[in-house]
């Protein structure tokens, strides 16, 4: 059990939520995708991405359209589609239940170390 | 100074050098390799293609024409591994499952070793295979084949059937390393490597070290030689030896039927009725079987003549082994009818 290993397990988790959260926002290029998820430090490597986008769009959550690019080939841009809208709200649901899971451990745990400290003292 | 070539890369193209290339050529395919299993796995490494090409065009910037290998090695190093991705894709659903399937296709193969050859690289390949010295190998093959001749035979059999290693991958493979980027990369610097060494060879060998080489080499050719020699060929060749062993075949039948006739008139005391009531079905089975084993070697010679010099394509592995598997066993068919034959001339 290694901390870097749960980490990222704990990223990987996340991963497609975050995808589905971030084309939410409205139609974008994988390399958005990539530069967003970077910044939000999700993913180290970028070819982690399109495997995921592959495995999003065969699941029909997502579609994608070519779009005429000024520089170099045209570029695919991924989108929600309507079960992808969905499936996110399902996973907004879902996260917000653990991390009010979450929180609520974390506050019943300090409550109680607190209450031991204050009757140790 | 260093050659490039010319590459698309999902629709631009790119000046590249010839290391670099490779490096990239082999990250590529093993991307295929990993993405097999999975559905639209060409699609995924096409993205994955055009991300490369926007990458290294932004890498490149204006004033940098050709992609030399550091370009490829940052991209690569931005992109990640094959096993990068093992790692941080598989999902709750099982669908790591190719991952565990990568590590039994990694699975040692057994391939003749292109880099370390005395004659085919069979014992080299071998060496790799089961992980110990090659020179050991050599040395007690050395000493065992004067006591089993027959070791000779088996090793020229397995120069035909154990396929060359050609490609990073299947090097990597004969040794049983695992294929990731790091491997393939040294792999491939291995053989850039080796073509160095190949270019000063020439001048830092000694003359003993030389004579051995040429013995090794005219020992080779002649060994080749005459492998090429029990060997026949492919498609257009087929069908054409196929026409000549034919022809010889009727003309064999004719001759056959004739040759009794001959030895009739000379020699006239023997006996030949033994023959006559005896053996029209031997003789023609003594006839197909020097028929087969005359003419695969003709047609064998006919082959490399032709490859040398009319351009035709080399025989596949699997028509190779049929054919000197076929005048191996006409060869001793024929030997074995021959002293079976009645016809002995002291009668």
């Amino acid at each position: 059990m290694n901390v870097d290993n749960v980490k990222s397990q704990m990223r990987k988790g996340m991963l497609e939520y975050c995808i589905l959260l971030l084309l939410h926002r409205g139609a974008s290029y994988a390399s958005d995708i990539i530069q967003d998820l970077k910044e939000a430090k999700l993913i180290v490597v970028e070819g982690t991405l399109y495997p995921l986008l592959t495995r999003l769009k065969n699941d029909e959550l997502l579609s994608y359209k070519w779009v005429e690019s000024t520089q170099g080939p045209p570029r695919k841009y991924y989108c929600l589609t309507e079960k992808g809208e969905d499936f996110l709200s399902e996973l907004q649901m879902a996260w917000d239940e653990l991390s009010g899971t979450v929180n609520h451990l974390r506050t019943n745990l300090l409550i109680s170390k607190n209450y031991e400290e204050d009757s140790n003292s | 100074m260093k050659k490039t070539v010319t590459v698309n890369l999902s629709g631009t193209v790119y000046n590249i050098d010839e290391d670099a290339y490779a490096l990239l050529d082999s990250y590529l395919k093993n991307l295929r390799v990993c993405f097999k299993r999975e559905v639209d796995g060409e699609e995924i490494v096409r993205d994955m293609e055009a991300r490369i090409a926007e990458l290294l065009n932004e890498d490149l910037g204006d004033k940098q024409t050709v992609i030399t290998i550091e370009n490829v090695e940052k991209v690569i190093g931005r992109m990640g591994k094959p096993e990068d991705f093992s790692d941080e894709d598989a999902d709750a659903d099982g669908k790591r499952s190719w991952a565990g399937d990568k590590s039994t296709t990694m699975g040692k193969r057994l391939f003749r070793n292109p880099d370390d050859r005395i004659l085919g690289g069979v014992l080299s390949g071998i060496a790799a295979y089961f992980g110990i010295n090659a020179t050991l190998l050599r040395l007690l093959l050395l000493v065992a084949v004067f006591f089993v001749h027959v070791l000779i035979l088996i090793y020229i059999i397995l120069w035909i059937v154990i396929p060359l290693a050609r490609t990073a991958t299947e090097k990597l493979q004969m040794r049983g390393q695992p294929i990731n980027m790091e491997n393939i990369g040294k792999t491939v610097t291995e053989g850039v490597d080796k073509v160095g060494e190949k270019v000063n060879a020439g001048k830092t060998k000694s003359f003993l070290h030389s004579l051995g080489n040429g013995i090794v080499e005219v020992v080779g050719f002649l060994i080749k030689f005459l492998l090429v020699l029990l060997a026949v060929c492919l498609t257009p060749a087929l069908l054409f030896g196929l026409i000549v062993v034919f022809i010889l075949l009727v003309v064999a039948v004719g001759v056959a039927g004739s040759v009794p006739v001959m030895f009739f008139q000379l020699w006239p005391e023997v006996d030949w009725n033994i023959i006559t009531t005896v053996s029209p079905a031997l003789t023609l089975a003594f006839s197909v079987c020097a028929v087969l084993a005359l003419g695969i070697p003709v047609l064998a010679l006919l082959q490399i003549l032709m490859q040398a010099f009319g351009g035709w394509k080399p025989m596949s592995t699997g028509v190779r082994v049929f054919l000197i598997l076929l005048w191996m066993v006409s060869l001793a068919l024929g030997i074995a009818l021959f002293l079976q034959y009645p016809l002995n001339f002291y009668v």
